[in-house]
């Protein structure tokens, strides 16, 4: 696919039951942009990224996938573009690293799978031949394999729940080459956050006032 | 179709690693299986059933047996990932019908590695004699796949419920009753070398596989995502 994905919002509202997370949200993130979602907690940041990734619908209000020339894309194909790391997804912890991997880069048909997943780890500072149980890991280890396995099948959308959480400061300063190097590969990425830091990447910002 | 079964084999692959590494459903199921097949054997034995009477109540036993320890192991398959906060990544990643294929294999197998051990435990145990051993392994087949594509598709249900176990047996039986019913049968007539009853129960247990495989094809994607 050429020219990246554009992701459109408008006018999305989500409630559980009688509570209102959010009403009348509306945004609009392009290939090479960064849309920083911020608010405080329990404002909706995290439901607003499941909404745009497809994994959960908004009570009111419209997401569209818009890919360049060919138009827009089936909610159902949503999941062959992105890519995503959240607090509350969870790989296995009974497999190691690699076993995780490879895993998630066979059930997404990424080609030459293995080579792709050594090259993953290795990016994010992560041994391949490290055969300890993902539940062994520490948590800072934890989330670097959580966005190994987010850019591992290359996804033109990035999805970052706040993906600095529990990373040091030299994975922080990773953290931030990788998403600028994304950036200039033309990704589209939706990040949420509270990090000062990390708001900055934003090229554009919706912020949810809870 | 291959990409289909390649990935729906890394569903297996990894269900059957994470099992082995944490036997939860191995236990749940060899655990009951044994320790009622135990009860059974020591309670009634071989010589407390009238010879008439053998091939139909030993069937049920048997059925029985298999039946409950299905019940107490099979739901595992869609809970664990919701427990363990992986089913949403695993949603995001791969196609539900790829999830339910995997799903699907990893029960069929579980629930036919349990029938390797526990079938010749019965047959020794309860002097159950069975006169087509051929026809008794087509229907211990059929009747494993039909209770596992059953229990499956019960299970993506009941994952995200709160009283998930309760829920399992009740929605799981009305489903399970025909096919218990045919697989007695069925176990019946080859036990006492019927070849027509064994070709007309496995024909029914083998319809209903069939039905409950078109019934999951269609409501799984709706019922993994929404």
């Amino acid at each position: 696919m050429s020219g990246g994905i554009t992701i459109e919002f408008e006018e999305l509202a989500k409630r559980f039951d009688m509570r209102v997370v959010f009403r009348s949200v509306s945004g609009r993130v392009g290939p090479g942009e960064v849309l920083a979602i911020t608010g405080p907690n329990g404002s909706g940041k995290s439901t607003l990224v499941t909404i745009l990734c497809g994994l959960v619908r908004a009570t009111r209000g419209t997401v569209r996938y818009r890919a360049g020339s060919d138009g827009e894309i089936p909610r159902e194909s949503w999941r062959d573009h992105l890519g995503i790391v959240a607090p509350a997804m969870s790989l296995y912890e009974e497999l190691d690293a690699l076993e995780n991997l490879r895993f998630f880069a066979l059930v997404r048909g990424v080609r030459d799978a293995e080579k792709r997943c050594r090259a993953s780890l290795e990016r994010v500072g992560l041994d391949p031949e490290r055969k300890t149980q993902v539940r062994g890991f520490s948590t800072g280890m934890h989330q670097r394999l959580k966005i190994a396995q987010a850019i591992l099948h290359d996804p033109e959308v990035l999805f970052l729940d706040e993906p600095g959480a529990n990373l040091d400061p030299a994975g922080q300063g990773w953290l931030e080459e990788l998403v600028g190097g994304q950036r200039r590969a033309g990704k589209t990425i939706v990040l949420a956050t509270n990090d000062l830091r990390e708001m900055e990447w934003g090229t554009s910002r919706v912020a949810l006032s809870g | 179709m291959w990409r289909f079964l390649a990935e729906a084999g890394a569903v297996f692959v990894k269900d059957l690693r994470t099992e082995l590494r944490t036997r939860v459903a191995f236990n749940a199921l060899g655990l009951f299986a044994i320790t009622t097949l135990a009860a059974i054997s020591y309670t009634i034995g071989p010589y407390r059933i009238a010879q008439a009477d053998r091939p139909y109540l030993l069937s049920a036993l048997l059925w029985i047996v298999i039946f409950f320890a299905a019940m107490a192991g099979l739901d595992r398959s869609f809970v664990k990932e919701e427990d363990s906060h992986t089913a949403a990544l695993l949603r995001l990643s791969a196609r539900p019908l790829v999830v339910w294929g995997g799903k699907l294999l990893f029960n069929f197998v579980v629930l036919e590695l349990l029938m390797v051990i526990l079938v010749p435990l019965y047959v020794v145990l309860m002097g159950f004699q069975v006169l087509s051993v051929g026809g008794l392994i087509w229907i211990l087949l059929a009747g494993g796949y039909t209770l596992a594509v059953t229990t499956t598709i019960v299970a993506a249900i009941i994952a995200r419920a709160s009283s998930r176990g309760a829920l399992f047996s009740v929605l799981s039986l009305p489903l399970l009753l025909p096919l218990l019913i045919f697989v007695i049968q069925g176990t019946r007539a080859v036990a006492e070398g019927s070849a027509q009853g064994a070709g007309s129960a496995l024909r029914a247990v083998v319809s209903l596989g069939g039905v409950m495989t078109i019934v999951s094809i269609v409501l799984f994607p709706a019922v993994w995502n929404e």
